[in-house]
């Protein structure tokens, strides 16, 4: 693994060890199994961590403060805005874990399609199930940094708690799939016609999507720089429809495309 | 005298769920377990998607049983579409929902079910005490996530399948390595199946019919009949004999099979098909205290840790009869059509339909997952369950029931995107 937690416990025993939750709100806890799932490192993980709240897989909690909480899911309900309001004050740093968490991800896909449907289930049901649009975590609370991806990379989640637990400042990879995926010598998806979103969405993934021979469906949301439109032509000019690469941009991060954000602003305002 | 109990947000279960009981009189008169998980109404937006885009979508319903969905739906639109995936395809898949199997197994009895028996809040809380169990599972796990890994591309939400084959295929190397990995957990997997025969489980029976895919040949996985004590039918009758419906307090479906609550997963599995598993795994049973058929809820535990030492051998024998070659993708003839599918996956049968256009559309989807079958029978067995531990302090006794709904291993992520987008 090479990341020398043995190592790291030396050093951090002088410090009080953080204090970490791992909460879930709507979602499919594959976040939540992706930082269970490093076999190897989640035992010596305890020792330069403390977790103090897991409820997956954990019967006691302490909720009385955190240093970093990581919060897989969107919200989807009242329910999720109470509680991720609640954690959201009592954390210091709060980590978007998961495309759900970081843009919605594919449950806030709905808000795109079949709108119809949807406004007839409000209707009937909606009130019950105390229901809220579908919508990211930092739509309704600040967020100090996002671990994007469905699921998320398991060896990112590590390395991010390795680097606030040393007091460094993690950095945000920006750099796109593309990049990754060159250096991986993937035969590249765009020139043989397909859909594939790997120059518009930020990597870290190891293009793991394209390595086992699926395009890109950006699941890890848009580079600072993306350029959506130029890619949108390129990809008509190879004969796919508009629709289609509109839609398949917003199967994961719809809301956090250009033109819903700015949509999003003015809904704050208004 | 009347009890009142509330259980909200029940730990170390897979979503989030909450139960109200209320007991006069030593009678239960309210037993409501509720999934508090938000709708995630995948099934509406499935809807207008094209065919191929499925498979990606619906296996964001869940995170530990993401190549369940993956492979069920791929398999509805081949039975609408009418592709019949060849043998190299089959297999691969089946390795590839072996994998998950394992490792969900794993993670469902070291990390939630465990601490119970042993007296921890949590498995974390066991590693110092317990430590070769806890290490024990992580290698479990490890392995099982090594095989979705070569198999379907990544270990969480895979990616290397699609309607008519794999867009790509393992490398043989990356299989000689997953039979090494097997061949060295072989024995944990022994390990584990002794473990959970010698627990002390609460003696409980509750008699409910047992539900799973069956055939004559083997320990039926991707096909066969469905089957339980009464009968027998074709996947594709799925909707004459269970009937989903909605309970006004809670955001999932609960499914009934003619009219009564019934139970899958791996202890219905064992109890329909026993016979069929592998000679290692009948002599876990047989040299325990339990046998097939069981009514004991308790003992799906026990039931997943002989499917772990089953899977552990079925994962061997097809990957000595794999012989890899590249194949093409079949290609589908698009014209309105209509597919089911369904497949055991960790915690019961998992249904996908789906109706397409001309175009290749769906125009309908309807999804049926296990603990959204399971649902109405653990409320059953919770029922029949309280009288004998009414007497217990209140703690033991939430205990007790805690213990009960976590023996399911139900999945509340999965159970709440039922929600039709056109009921009326």
């Amino acid at each position: 693994m090479g990341l020398c937690l043995g190592m790291m416990r030396l050093r951090i025993i002088k410090m009080t060890k953080p204090k970490v939750g791992f909460y879930g709100i709507t979602g499919c806890a594959g976040c939540l199994l992706s930082a269970i799932f490093n076999e190897d490192d989640i035992l010596p993980l305890t020792k330069i961590v403390d977790i103090v709240a897991f409820p997956f897989i954990k019967e006691k909690k302490d909720e009385s403060g955190f240093d970093i909480v990581f919060m897989e899911g969107l919200v989807a309900s009242k329910e999720d805005l109470r509680v991720l309001k609640e954690i959201r004050e009592k954390t210091k740093v709060l980590v978007s874990l998961g495309a759900c968490a970081c843009t919605g991800g594919v449950p806030a896909f709905r808000n795109f399609i079949q709108h119809d449907d949807y406004q007839r289930l409000v209707f009937h049901k909606r009130m019950k199930l105390e229901d809220l649009e579908p919508s990211p975590i930092d739509k309704h609370v600040k967020v100090e940094y996002y671990l994007p991806g469905c699921p998320p990379d398991k060896n990112e989640i590590l390395t991010f708690i390795k680097d606030l637990a040393l007091g460094k400042k993690p950095k945000r990879y920006d750099k796109p799939v593309c990049f990754e995926c060159r250096l991986n010598k993937n035969k590249c998806f765009l020139d043989k016609g397909e859909l594939c979103l790997g120059p518009v969405t930020v990597g870290n993934c190891n293009s793991v999507c394209v390595n086992g021979g699926l395009v890109c469906w950006g699941c890890r949301g848009p580079t600072p720089d993306a350029n959506f439109e130029t890619l949108i032509s390129l990809l008509h000019e190879k004969g796919i429809d508009i629709v289609n690469i509109r839609d398949r941009m917003k199967a994961f991060v719809g809301l956090k495309l250009p033109e819903e954000e700015k949509k999003n602003e003015q809904d704050y305002k208004t | 005298m009347s009890r009142i109990i509330k259980l909200n947000h029940i730990t170390k279960i897979e979503g989030h769920a909450s139960l109200n009981l209320s007991i006069k009189d030593g009678k239960v008169k309210v037993c409501e377990l509720q999934a508090t998980e938000g709708s995630r109404y995948f099934e509406g937006l499935l809807k207008g998607n094209d065919y191929y885009e499925a498979s990606e979508l619906s296996s964001r319903i869940c995170g530990i049983c993401s190549c369940a969905h993956t492979v069920t739906s791929i398999q509805a639109m081949e039975n609408a579409l009418g592709i019949k995936p060849s043998k190299q395809t089959v297999l691969l898949r089946e390795l590839l929902t072996i994998g998950e199997r394992i490792r969900s197994h794993a993670t469902h009895l070291y990390f939630l079910a465990l601490p119970d028996y042993v007296g921890y809040e949590s498995a974390l809380a066991m590693a110092d005490k317990y430590k070769k169990e806890i290490l024990r599972a992580l290698r479990i796990i490890k392995l099982g996530n090594s095989i979705v890994k070569v198999v379907g591309g990544r270990d969480l939400h895979p990616v290397s399948l699609t309607v008519g084959g794999f867009l790509k295929i393992p490398l043989e190397e990356q299989l000689a390595g997953l039979k090494k990995e097997l061949s060295l957990v072989k024995d944990d997997a022994a390990q584990t199946g002794r473990l959970f025969a010698k627990l002390k489980y609460p003696n409980f029976i509750n008699k409910t019919e047992s539900s799973s895919l069956a055939q004559n040949s083997e320990f039926a996985t991707l096909y066969g009949d469905i089957k339980s004590e009464s009968r027998a039918f074709m996947q594709k009758q799925y909707k004459k004999y269970f009937k989903e419906y909605h309970e006004e307090y809670a955001t999932s479906n609960f499914v009934v099979k003619e009219g009564k609550s019934y139970r899958v997963g791996a202890l219905a599995r064992l109890n329909n098909n026993h016979k069929l598993l592998s000679s290692n795994a009948k002599k876990i049973i047989s040299s325990s205290r339990i046998s097939f058929p069981n009514y004991n809820p308790f003992i799906n535990n026990f039931a997943q840790a002989v499917e772990v030492v089953h899977f552990v051998d079925r994962a061997v024998q097809i990957i000595n009869s794999l012989n890899l070659k590249k194949e093409p993708i079949k290609k589908a003839r698009l014209r309105p059509c209509h597919g089911v599918a369904a497949i055991e996956v960790p915690r019961g049968t998992l249904f996908h339909e789906y109706e397409l256009d001309e175009n290749g559309i769906i125009t309908y989807a309807n999804i049926i997952t296990p603990t959204a079958q399971n649902l109405r029978n653990i409320q059953d067995d919770i029922r029949a369950f309280l009288p004998q531990i009414m007497n217990l302090p209140e703690k033991k006794l939430i205990l007790e029931i805690e213990k009960l709904i976590r023996a399911y291993d139900p999945c509340f992520s999965c159970s709440t995107h039922f929600l039709k987008v056109n009921f009326v």
